[in-house]
């Protein structure tokens, strides 16, 4: 993959190929922590494939500010949750889909792994929004501490506060769920 | 206060550690002893947050949404290059039909309708299946002829499969699901009952005023092929060489989508 920076100028001037490529390096991520923030398999694909469809709409708005393009991903991503809680009016509490897609073959691991990532979805649901943020973007879709202060418009300083106290929170929570 | 901050830098350090790195846990308490007690349960925790990312998208999805992705950008593509007399090219290509029609007795139009993507007619027969629905009014009569189209559309998949263009099967996929999202848009307006123009054939001729029991007959199509397309592609599948398998996929993937979608858009 080409360096990022000059694949979003391509995407920039409708190079179809760079944006796939954006998208492709991206989807997962978006996915998973849209999954994890609403709960809810069906509403996270829809709103991961709002996500690109709004980041291809607008992606010749994007500046290099010195935050990756995922950062900008993520922020757009973040904001439609938040519209999507915002208007739901109950906190989305349901279990996850039976048909939930976990990348093991081993069908004894699935099963354990889909009670560990249910269990672990009941319990950030006892976070606070921002708690449930930093969970879902550093230890699901993996990004780093300064990716993560991006997308939340934090210093690194806070993330790594809030990272502290969600940990805590995240521990309580699986200790009495 | 300092040493809090000392705690969050040296905690986010043995994150680091362990989801980038591929550390330890016991690696990242030997490197802090003093602190190993308070830092062994939140590092533990944080393992057993980072087991949600075996999360993946449904293999469905995936392939939807790339296609819908790349109808995205090659809908805006065509946007910004299309000409500006495209909108009298698409005149021209009706006038054209109708111009045939006349001259023809429409004995050319006749025989393009069975005609296949590789075939001379073949651009006859898309711009007159573009007259036919233009020329169809009511909104239950356009879904009807939609839901038509896509039918012939399988058919041509099918037989671009067993030709083995892949590249063919893409461009006719992409048709597949303008078709079917289209038919979805009309959903709604369905659910009035309404009243279809006597140039609509002759279930119109019979009945003018068509409700309830037309709508039926329209989701009973829909729920037939439904059922009928993803089939036969898959059978498709099943015999086709590996170059025009993912292409065939793609086509599987847009045909349960959308049907589903029509489906439940009519209920």
């Amino acid at each position: 993959m080409q360096d990022e920076e000059s694949l979003v100028r391509r995407a920039q001037q409708r190079d179809q190929e760079a944006f796939a490529q954006l998208y492709e390096a991206n989807f997962d991520k978006i996915y998973r922590y849209v999954v994890l923030r609403i709960g809810n398999e069906t509403e996270a694909e829809d709103m991961t494939q709002q996500v690109f469809l709004n980041a291809l709409q607008s992606i010749s708005s994007f500046r290099w500010k010195g935050a990756p393009f995922s950062a900008w991903l993520f922020r757009i991503a973040h904001n439609q949750v938040v519209d999507y809680l915002r208007k739901k009016t109950r906190q989305a509490t349901e279990s996850l889909d039976e048909s939930l897609v976990i990348s093991k073959s081993d069908p004894q691991l699935v099963v354990e792994q889909r009670l560990d990532i249910e269990q672990l979805m009941l319990a950030t649901k006892q976070l606070t929004k921002a708690q449930q943020e930093v969970i879902a973007l550093r230890f699901v879709s993996e990004l780093s501490t300064a990716q993560v202060a991006k997308v939340m418009g934090k210093s690194g300083g806070a993330v790594k506060a809030l990272q502290h106290s969600a940990i805590v929170a995240l521990r309580k929570a699986l200790s009495v769920g | 206060m300092k040493k809090s901050r000392e705690f969050n830098d040296i905690l986010d350090e043995c994150l680091e550690r362990l989801l980038v790195k591929g550390g330890t846990i016991e690696e990242c308490l030997a490197s802090y002893p003093e602190l190993a007690a308070e830092l062994e349960p939140l590092l533990q925790t944080a393992v057993a947050a980072r087991k949600a990312s075996v999360i993946q998208p449904r293999p469905e999805f995936r392939a939807k949404a790339r296609y819908q992705l790349r109808s995205a950008l090659q809908a805006m593509e065509s946007r910004k290059s299309r000409p500006f007399f495209g909108w009298q090219r698409r005149w021209v290509t009706a006038v054209t039909v109708v111009l045939v029609l006349l001259l023809t007795g429409g004995g050319t139009v006749a025989a393009a309708s069975n005609s296949m993507p590789d075939g001379t007619l073949y651009p006859v027969k898309l711009a007159t299946e573009q007259v036919w629905l233009a020329l169809t009014p009511s909104s239950l009569g356009k879904a009807k002829v939609l839901t038509k189209l896509a039918d012939r559309r399988v058919v041509e998949i099918i037989y671009m499969a067993n030709k083995g263009n892949a590249q063919q099967i893409e461009v006719i996929t992409q048709r597949l699901d303008k078709h079917l999202v289209t038919l979805v848009r009309l959903a709604p307006v369905l659910k009035a009952p309404q009243v279809l123009a006597p140039s609509e054939g002759a279930e119109a001729d019979r009945d003018v005023f068509v409700g309830a029991n037309s709508q039926a007959e329209l989701r009973i199509m829909i729920a037939r092929y439904a059922i009928e397309h993803p089939a036969a592609l898959r059978n498709m599948l099943e015999k086709s060489p590996d170059s025009v398998k993912p292409a065939l996929r793609q086509a599987i993937a847009v045909s349960v989508a959308g049907y589903e979608d029509a489906l439940m858009a009519l209920d």
